[in-house]
């Protein structure tokens, strides 16, 4: 019964964090990174067991251990397909962030690698919890590791951008935790289950309305939504390459992970799938309609591609959660996809980002003009990625972006009018991720010092090529990959989600437990 | 006399100790200054293991408890002694002489006067031992004021400093008017019900219930919690914390944020015990009065260390913040009329939360006193050489400033025990706000009474809003240790040889403690167990039996 790989998942990068902390410097990096291809491959041994399980219509791996006496608690791991897509984002993205960060991270390399690690183990922990409290413990704890490496390795402004991001998290998290305890004391345990049942079938509307709010508020913080989200240009611009990776790839898909896992089936969808609080919907449609709308006027006006990317994620996510709260169908599966594909692009995006700062030491949208002359390997994944970012139809982000847009227009919760202005959202997308690629791969060649001479002899000496060297290709080619593979083929994540996401809606009641209901990957409706 | 032996010894050891340990301060040897902690520390611990022995296999009758005339032990009891002694034996190991001569360590100076010092900390410590056994008000009393009246003179003597005298008086002044309320509040309840014994007044009020509490007995209950409240550093009697703490010497500091706290946090539960008859059925507006001190004593403590830039001011608000979490626990335990086990779930967490508080409180200080500080100048000093030596300790967010690379594992000390002080998970800060915030829910769920209800939501949200703002200045302390590049001007090092190894050992055992209770399952639950039986204050006896028996006399 018990699920040793999940403790694995777990315990891999956990005790490789420590190992690393009495690890000379030098070797660190290259533990890190196959500790961290070890993880990748124990989630890949899980991801089969769960297909296995599935076809065989028994439920997913399981673990169940301990618990504290007086506390309903207990350590639950479990995973569905929705948990197992998230777990391949994260073990797939920080193997690449470390690799990321061999020539980037030059001091304190062992506590930084140690801290990925350690953050790696946290973030795993949170999408295979089965149990509420042990979510919260593991939600919470992601912001220590994150605060270091922003704080430590991160930009001019670190100081402050760790402090903001720790505490806006922080104390929307606190607020999660009430609600948290209160649910296991209303339940008598933690079980996320029993939770969720308890939930629907025993609480008042007006607890309900406190319990989602308590929730929504630490969700929206990580999210983020519109007027929660300042912390996050400023952590995204300032954390290093790889924390920026990790923190947009995944840490940003805790929030829609846990309104998906939690605030929605506990406080926005009844037992028979209808909405509970219909004003609320409309609340949250509204946040995402201005996050996607303001998210993408401010980014227009970047002047730093990293802060340009990095409100992008606030228009994007806005997308993410708009087409969550459609619920219907087809908006929460764009939703899902959104997670992922946002994770692959933006993550791949600040790699890209990353690359180019290394060798000019400025992210200037005006510094930088026709890279695509000196490094073309380099356009071509700068502009591949900001397509994907688009969403280019045969790329993943077209996708996401169409099913959450179809999924608001077709929505009986959400009007006509947030679809409307999503789209225009979309166009708006275009032009100022269109407008940073042409501005930094086409025009005329400039870069930091292209007017002396003493550039191309500096640049000679540089430990990094002038175009990217086979490393960075191998960073960014299995994402371009994986980008491609899920645009022409969206049904693989798509298919295998469809049944914990009816579930969640509660549209078939009589089996809203266990993995047991076993989606058949029937050929996904494409309204085209 | 036997038969108070199983009840007495670990206050008789203490105190004989102490005496001893008086005596000793008398010879100007050395050598009799660096034997005093050792005589304190094995003192301590002989109490701890023999008090763990005795909550395993009662020395004492484990269905009626241990009784005496004045004293009562029960598991209650017990577990205070545990954690007076076991926290105890950490003070101890923080005002270790290092300094060749044994006139103190970096961070305390007490000169000639060790024995009288560590005997001043075991006498100190008697008094929660009394306060956790009284079953008579004036014991009870005597016990409060046998844990504060060391501490004013040990505030006083340990720097040779004018902050540290004014402290000592200032906290004296305070400390004794405070105790003048109590006394006055005591004196009414005996005035009232004609009764010293707490088991007796607790059968009083058991058989007249809460509507029989007359108004003379309730002011003579508010009196006496407002002096506790001066224990406590509860609002609005906290505000001589900030610069006592900051005048006294920084182990003192310790000890001014656990014992005083502890024996408050005691008295407290008892004389609540006994009001409401045994059964925590108090009136309403006791409950009104500890809901509006909590929320007050949390939101001002925090607020007021977020404003300061001296860490060890922080720490005094954010130690009166902690006492405000604690009142979270004990609001709920007076709202929870009727509900016995949620009753019995708050008072654990009030428990627990007072050893939690107690073991990751010790690290901050112990590592302000282990890194180098302004004015560290200790020195043996020729008699004839007119400005005093200080001793001090790191104090401000500059001193700390970049040191978390320099002394990478008191920067991780400091930054468990900070984390773990705002409550993030893994750390038994974590446990100990759960334990708290849990049954304030159960009630708010399980009362018919609307208003209630409402209102233990709302203390929920004030603690988690409190919690979010404590964040704000733990974080910074950590930030300041890890983020910020060195000050130039810092203090480069330490003195050499003043290292204290013990006050090292006292911050590891902190640090462990801290993890493990948050961590490691086995710990955690062992912990949580023991505050869950120490919630029983008092036997199953029917408290109507013991009035019959006094009517008769």
């Amino acid at each position: 019964m018990n699920n040793q790989w999940l403790v694995m998942l777990l315990a891999v990068p956990f005790i490789g964090c420590i190992v690393t902390m009495i690890l000379p410097g030098h070797a660190a990096r290259k533990w890190a990174f196959c500790v961290a291809v070890a993880t990748f491959l124990v989630s890949v041994v899980l991801g089969f067991q769960l297909k296995h399980a599935i076809a065989a219509g028994q439920p997913g791996p399981n673990y169940l251990g301990g618990g504290i006496v007086g506390i309903g608690a207990s350590i639950h791991l479990g995973v569905d397909t929705i948990s197992m897509w998230l777990v391949f984002l994260t073990t797939f993205l920080t193997p690449l962030a470390i690799a990321a960060s061999f020539t980037a991270i030059t001091e304190r390399q062992k506590e930084y690698y140690a801290w990925m690690l350690a953050l790696l183990a946290i973030m795993l922990g949170v999408f295979v919890a089965r149990d509420l409290l042990l979510f919260y413990v593991f939600f919470e704890l992601t912001l220590v590791p994150m605060f270091f490496i922003i704080g430590i390795w991160g930009g001019p402004e670190r100081r402050y951008a760790a402090g903001k991001f720790f505490l806006f998290t922080f104390a929307g998290g606190v607020f999660t935790l009430a609600a948290t305890i209160y649910l296991g004391t209303r339940a008598g345990t933690f079980d996320l289950d029993t939770v969720v049942h308890v939930a629907q079938t025993q609480l008042t509307t007006t607890v309900r309305w406190w319990v989602v709010l308590g929730l929504l508020a630490g969700f929206a913080v990580k999210i983020p939504l519109f007027p929660v989200h300042t912390w996050l240009p400023l952590a995204h611009t300032e954390a290093p390459t790889a924390g920026s990776v990790i923190l947009a790839g995944v840490l940003l898909k805790l929030g829609t992970y846990g309104l998906l896992r939690l605030a929605l089936p506990i406080g926005l969808i009844g037992i028979d799938g209808s909405a509970v609080f219909p004003a609320l919907i409309h609340f949250i449609g509204g946040l995402c309609v201005i996050g996607i709308v303001y998210g993408a006027l401010v980014a227009w006006v970047q002047q730093d591609i990293k802060k340009l990317v990095a409100y992008s994620s606030v228009s994007h996510l806005g997308f993410c959660i708009l087409g969550m709260v459609a619920l219907n169908d087809i908006g929460m599966q764009g939703s899902f996809l959104y997670m992922i594909n946002h994770g692959l692009s933006t993550g791949a995006m600040f790699l890209v980002i990353g690359m180019v700062y290394e060798r000019y030491h400025t992210r200037d949208i005006n510094q930088l003009s026709g890279l695509g002359r000196k490094m073309p390997i380099f356009a071509f994944f700068f502009v591949f990625f900001t397509l994907a970012s688009i969403g280019l139809p045969g790329l993943n982000g077209f996708w996401s972006e169409f099913l959450t847009i179809l999924g608001a227009f077709t929505s009986e919760h959400l009007g006509i009018g947030y679809g409307v202005l999503a789209a225009l959202g979309v166009i708006l997308g275009a032009v100022y991720m269109l407008h940073m690629a042409a501005r930094v791969i086409f025009g005329p060649l400039k870069f930091p010092g292209s007017d002396d001479h003493a550039a191309d002899h500096h640049a000679s000496h540089s430990p990094l090529s002038v175009d990217l060297n086979p490393r960075e290709i191998g960073i960014l080619a299995p994402i371009a990959l994986a980008v491609i593979v899920l645009g022409v083929y969206p049904n693989l994540i798509v298919g295998p989600i469809r049944g914990p996401l009816e579930r969640i809606m509660n549209v078939h009641p009589e089996k809203s437990l266990g993995i047991a209901a076993a989606p058949t990957l029937r050929s996904h409706q494409e309204p085209l | 006399m036997i038969s108070l032996l199983p009840v007495l010894w670990p206050e008789l050891l203490l105190a004989i100790t102490a005496g001893a340990l008086f005596l000793l301060g008398i010879s100007p040897q050395p050598a009799a200054r660096r034997a005093a902690p050792v005589l304190a520390a094995s003192a301590l611990a002989v109490v701890f293991f023999g008090n763990a022995i005795s909550a395993a296999a009662p020395l004492w009758d484990s269905v009626n408890g241990a009784t005496s005339p004045t004293l009562y032990v029960f598991h209650f009891a017990v577990y205070i002694k545990m954690l007076a002694a076991g926290i105890g034996v950490l003070l101890v190991f923080l005002a270790w002489p290092s300094s060749e001569d044994g006139f103190g360590n970096a961070a305390l100076e007490y000169g000639y006067d060790a024995g009288e010092f560590f005997g001043l900390i075991l006498l100190s410590i008697t008094g929660i031992f009394l306060v956790a056994g009284a079953n008579d008000i004036i014991l009870l009393f005597l016990g409060i004021e046998l844990a504060s009246l060391p501490t004013y003179i040990m505030v006083s003597i340990s720097r040779p400093l004018p902050q540290a005298q004014e402290a000592g008086v200032k906290y004296f002044f305070l400390g004794a008017m405070s105790a003048a309320i109590m006394l006055f509040g005591f004196s009414y309840l005996y005035g009232s019900t004609g009764l010293t014994h707490l088991d007796a007044i607790t059968a009083l009020f058991h058989s007249e219930g809460i509507a029989g509490m007359t108004a003379w007995q309730l002011l003579a209950v508010v009196m006496v919690i407002a002096g506790v409240a001066f224990k406590l550093a509860a609002v609005p009697l906290h505000a001589y914390a900030g610069d006592v703490y900051q005048g006294a010497a920084t182990p003192v500091t310790a000890l001014l944020a656990f014992v005083p706290k502890t024996s408050g946090m005691v008295a407290l539960i008892k004389i609540l015990f006994a009001a409401s008859g045994g059964t925590w059925a108090a009136p309403d507006v006791l409950m009104k009065l500890m809901w509006a001190m909590a929320v007050l004593t949390m939101s001002f403590g925090n607020v007021l260390a977020l404003l300061q830039s001296n860490i060890k001011r922080v720490l005094a608000y954010s130690s009166v913040a902690h006492s405000g979490y604690m009142l979270v626990g004990i609001t709920a335990l007076l709202a929870a009329r009727g509900h016995p086990d949620i009753q019995k779930a708050a008072l654990a967490g009030v428990l627990f939360y007072l050893a939690a508080y107690g073991i990751m409180n010790i690290g901050p200080l112990g590592v302000l006193m282990l890194l180098p500080s302004r004015r560290s100048a200790h020195s043996r000093r020729p008699a004839s050489e007119p400005p005093p030596p200080t001793a001090g300790s790191a104090e401000t967010y500059d001193d700390i400033a970049g040191q978390g690379y320099a002394h990478i594992g008191l920067g991780l000390a400091m930054a468990v025990c900070c984390f773990s002080l705002t409550g993030i998970p893994i750390t038994v800060g974590f446990l100990g706000k759960y334990f708290l915030v849990q049954p304030a829910w159960a009630i708010a769920h399980a009362t018919s009474r609307e208003w209630l209800s409402t209102r233990m939501g709302w203390l929920v949200v004030i603690l988690m809003i409190n919690a979010a703002v404590s964040a704000g200045y733990y974080l910074r302390i950590v930030a300041a240790m890890f983020l910020r590049p060195a000050d130039p001007n810092a203090p480069s090092s330490s003195q050499p040889g003043l290292f204290s190894l013990p006050a090292a050992f006292a911050v590891a055992l902190s640090v462990a403690g801290t993890l493990a209770c948050g961590l490691y399952l086995p710990a955690a639950n062992a912990l949580s167990t023991r505050a869950q039986i120490a919630t029983q204050i008092h036997d199953d006896t029917p408290p109507a039996i013991v009035v019959t028996q006094i009517s008769e006399k």
